[in-house]
């Protein structure tokens, strides 16, 4: 049995909407171990999202745990103490890899330096950078800046850019959601395959049921609120 | 519905909406306050020189002094004649002059200024009073302090016994008032350079931020120009309502700086000349702006090809580099070998154009040097210098305009020091003797120097001839050029501790020994340089003379030579003369007496110089007073530009900030990142505005001065106010960084804003 690297248990998370407080997140549980993925679907609003801004600490649960690489964040009446706030910054530096739809990268450097500043944060010493944008595909364009190349070239050196931090988990929030269906299939195709190889864990927000069915778990958020 | 959706960005952000707003008003109070400045200081100048220049005095021929028996013999003669009456009243700080109204009224110019007396008209100015008030009442005008009888300058007949001489109400400050015009008029047209900026740069940015909305409304039907008209009118709308209370503010600003200027003069030339009272509201500054504002910030709209709003906030320059270098190049060498001034506000003029052409890329381009030279170790480092060749791109306006205000502040901050220091000096050595005793026409000047040689106790003293005197050139009718002449003797301390410009050794011995020494006019004017040799025709003599020195001479254009006045020639007639004596052990009243007891007179002018010096420099502190506001304030509008353009341009990089906390950084950590960029953002300007700031004061001293009066002024720099500005600039980098840090406070978000798609701007 693989090592459990990211773990919920009733995990619930609210928004304030004028009087009434909408719950997004109802005591939400689950693990998903390390090399494993998952899928996160739901509609528009279901909190997808939200869900993995908790996994990142980003957003802080109104109740609930969550477990990251062995830390254990208990949250009570949705506040996170200034420790907590330290220890997962910690961890998005070196642990979690965290991926959007877009703008991921910095837009007055290239994405080779955008993939060294990334291993820089998470500790790595400059030098396989290239060897990860080769690997997404798109090493022809290290030295481009990012307006300078596609959205799915962009895609694929954030992606590169996660995998050079060497990152225990990887959050996709809708990856390949601003890609053509083709673009999105390659960026997808990568996307596994360098998930494969270094073992890492993914979660990934999409609406793309193909994308979803890849995935080895499935956590369907429904209509969420 | 239309005009709801084109607001709803500012009711978004309403702070875009405040700023910009800001930003008019303080432009257009600071416009208004320079206009309204340089207007009344125009004004009240006029009418110090139109009243200095039009005052004569009637004096009695036997050297007597004038007495209301007097003013009663002219008036029957039928003379325009008008008591002025002197005096302390008891506080001898504020000097009061008694004048009568009535007899007033048959001088065409009011002497006083039409604001502190009508014809025949109520007195109200200070220190105009009628008459009656200061000899109490006993009709002895003469008892209670120094009378003097103005006569019109029309008046040809005079009674016999009775002589006309001109009638000096203080030192003459013609030309350097000139000089304090030029630069006022150099300032203002600076500042509405740099407001133009400003606002341009502030409205475009608030512009492309609302870029989606418009291409959303047009895909919705609306057609371009109907956006644009209403555009037009949202801007029109905006700056009237902003014109207005700028307007209001800059013409409060203008009079509170200005009745400081205003009581100097009056001190000065004990008139009511300040100009700047009850003046009207100054729409016309309004109106300037108005089209200033409306031009600079549409003037996009006018060029065709342009059209569109789809323009970027700072667009790139237009011109490639090499143009903008030759501008700066031609600029330098048209200042350096202009022979007018016109060629050295042109030669500026292209010297900062080609630098606010450049400037913005040459730092984008440094940063990105810097950012290629730090190690892949280092890639924050990398970041950073990148973001920042990005804002130096994006903020290039308001970069520009700070460069360009804080030269301003440093050259003019250099000028006024420089001036000061140098005039205090000036004035010291030309009024280092005490008092000043004029020689009356009808005394032997002779008999007044045997009479301070034999006094026991006297301090230093010498006997000054003023006069015209022949220079081998014709002008231009064909007529021999003369020049003005001082002539000192016996040379003593009083003046061999001047500072000169240039000297031989022993200047003042050589001096004694048959040499000549020039005010620095006479040398540029002339070309001469040490030991040259120059012949003066002087009464029916011709002396030929080595130059032994050239010295300062500040205040007046006249060229001016200055010899031993034992080397005269007898033949040489004075047109003023006087003694400059230290009293030394002696009062005051002791010498006086002496000396009207050797000259038969009863009443002597005697000036206390101290006071003098003290009035100058009072007018010459108000003036760098105007001077020094007018820069600060031009400094604050453009840091104030700066503080809402990096505030503006920081919240839309702000993404690039959160990523970073995504990534791990922690919150302080990105702070301090904020505040690194912010600080060299601001200090960049800095440094880039030293160098200009330089060059400014070199033009200022060593061009503008000598070309426009004369003389120059000898070239400092003040690195202590560098460093005070640095850390005004400093300030203002960690505002922003405070203003940007608060935003990043909030909880962050994983959904970048859609206008990030594509890359971002970089």
């Amino acid at each position: 049995m693989s090592e459990t690297v990211l773990a919920a248990a009733a995990l619930s998370k609210g928004f304030r909407s004028g009087e009434d407080t909408v719950r997004v997140i109802d005591r939400l549980s689950f693990t998903l171990s390390a090399g494993q993925s998952m899928a996160v679907i739901g509609r528009s609003g279901s909190g997808k999202s939200t869900l993995l801004n908790l996994l990142c600490g980003l957003e802080t649960a109104d109740a609930g745990d969550i477990t990251v690489a062995d830390q254990n964040f208990e949250v009570k009446q949705g506040v996170a103490s200034p420790a907590a706030t330290c220890q997962w910054a910690l961890l998005r530096k070196r642990t979690i890899g965290v991926v959007f739809q877009e703008a991921n990268l910095m837009p007055a450097m290239t994405l080779l330096e955008n993939v060294q500043l990334r291993a820089s944060l998470a500790g790595h010493r400059a030098g396989g950078e290239m060897h990860w944008l080769e690997q997404l595909g798109v090493g022809a364009e290290a030295h481009r800046f990012p307006d300078q190349v596609s959205g799915g070239q962009r895609q694929r050196a954030a992606l590169a850019m996660v995998f050079a931090m060497h990152p225990e988990i990887t959050l996709a929030d809708e990856p390949t959601g601003s890609l053509d269906r083709q673009t999105a299939e390659e960026v997808a195709d990568r996307l596994f395959e360098v998930q494969r190889q270094t073992g890492c864990a993914l979660v990934m927000a999409t609406h793309d049921q193909a994308l979803a069915s890849r995935c080895d778990h499935c956590l369907d958020l429904g209509e969420g609120g | 519905m239309l005009i709801r959706a084109m607001t709803s960005h500012y009711r978004r952000h309403p702070l875009q909406l405040l700023a910009l707003a800001l930003m008019i008003v303080v432009a257009t109070m600071l416009w208004t306050g320079v206009s309204v400045l340089t207007g009344q200081a125009r004004e009240s100048l006029a009418v110090s020189e139109e009243s200095v220049a039009a005052r004569e005095a009637v004096v009695r021929a036997d050297g007597q002094p004038v007495t209301v028996e007097d003013f009663v013999t002219l008036r029957r003669a039928g003379v325009c004649v008008a008591p002025w009456l002197e005096t302390a009243l008891g506080d001898p700080a504020r000097r009061v002059i008694g004048i009568d109204p009535l007899a007033m009224a048959c001088f065409d110019v009011p002497p006083a200024g039409d604001s502190a007396v009508g014809v025949a008209g109520e007195l109200t100015g200070d220190p105009f009073v009628d008459i009656s008030e200061v000899t109490g009442g006993s009709g002895r005008a003469e008892q209670s302090g120094q009378l003097s009888l103005l006569i019109s300058p029309d008046t040809e007949f005079l009674p016999e016994g009775y002589q006309r001489r001109s009638f000096q109400l203080g030192p003459a400050t013609g030309e350097l008032a000139d000089s304090f015009l030029l630069n006022l008029d150099a300032l203002s047209l600076l500042v509405l350079f740099i407001t133009g900026l400003l606002v341009r740069s502030v409205y475009h940015l608030g512009l492309a931020q609302r870029r989606s909305s418009f291409a959303l409304l047009e895909r919705f039907g609306v057609t371009k120009s109907r956006l644009q008209r209403l555009l037009a009118m949202e801007l029109t709308l905006l700056t009237l309502i902003c014109v207005v209370p700028g307007v209001w503010l800059g013409q409060a600003l203008a009079n509170r700086l200005g009745q400081g200027f205003g009581l100097a003069l009056d001190s000065l030339f004990d008139l009511s000349l300040y100009a700047g009272e009850d003046t009207p509201v100054p729409w016309q500054a309004g109106l300037v702006m108005l089209v200033l504002v409306l031009g600079v910030c549409l003037v996009d709209r006018l060029i065709p090809e342009r059209t569109g709003y789809q323009s970027k906030p700072s667009e790139p320059a237009v011109l490639p580099w090499w143009v903008w270098a030759l501008m700066v190049a031609i600029g330098v060498e048209m200042v350096i070998w202009a022979f007018s001034l016109v060629w050295v506000f042109v030669g500026t003029a292209l010297v900062f154009t080609g630098i606010g052409g450049l400037m913005p890329g040459l730092l984008a381009r440094s940063a990105d040097a810097v950012a290629r030279r730090q190690s892949p170790g280092a890639p924050l480092g990398r970041w950073r210098y990148r973001e920042l060749a990005v804002m130096f791109r994006q903020l290039a306006l308001p970069v520009v305009a700070l460069q360009f205000a804080m030269a301003t502040v440093l050259a003019v901050q250099a000028l006024v020091t420089t001036f000061e220091d140098t005039f205090e000096q000036w004035l010291a050595q030309r009024l280092s003797a005490e008092l000043y005793v004029e020689i009356p026409e009808s005394a032997s000047a002779e008999g007044g120097s045997r009479t301070l040689a034999d006094l026991n106790g006297l301090g230093d003293w010498h006997h000054v001839r003023r006069g015209k005197v022949q220079l081998p050139d014709i002008n231009a009718e064909g007529e021999p050029v003369t020049t003005d002449l001082m002539a000192l003797s016996p040379i003593t301390s009083l003046v061999t501790d001047w500072t000169l410009l240039e000297s031989v050794e022993e200047p003042w011995t050589a001096l004694s020994s048959g040499g000549v020494m020039v005010n620095e006019q006479l040398a540029r004017r002339q070309g001469l340089s040490l030991g040259q040799r120059l012949t003066v025709g002087i009464g029916s003599a011709s002396l030929t003379m080595p130059v032994v020195g050239v010295y300062a001479d500040y205040g007046r254009p006249a060229a001016e030579l200055l010899i031993d006045g034992a080397g005269l020639p007898d033949d040489f007639t004075p047109s003023f003369q006087s003694f400059s004596v230290n009293p030394g052990e002696r009062s005051v009243k002791d010498i006086g007496q002496r000396l009207k007891d050797e000259w038969q007179v009863a009443d002597l002018v005697i000036r206390d110089n101290a006071s003098i010096q003290a009035l100058a420099s009072q007018v010459f502190q108000q003036t760098f007073l105007l001077t020094r506001a007018i820069s600060v304030l031009t400094l604050v509008l453009a840091s104030l530009s700066l503080l809402v353009m990096g505030w503006v341009f920081f919240s839309t990089r702000s993404w690039y900030f959160h990523l970073l906390g995504i990534w791990g950084l922690q919150p302080d950590a990105v702070r301090a990142q904020l505040r690194r960029l912010a600080l060299l953002l601001t200090s960049g300007v800095t440094l880039v505005a030293l160098p200009l700031g330089v060059w400014l004061t070199w033009v200022l001293v060593s061009r503008i001065n000598p070309l426009a009066f004369g003389w120059s002024l000898p070239m400092a720099v003040y690195p202590g106010f560098w460093v005070e500005l640095g850390v005004v600039m400093a300030l203002i980098g960690l505002v922003i960084a405070w203003l940007i840090g608060r935003q990043l406070n909030g909880q962050v978000s994983l959904r970048p804003g859609a206008s990030l798609a594509g890359g971002g701007e970089r």
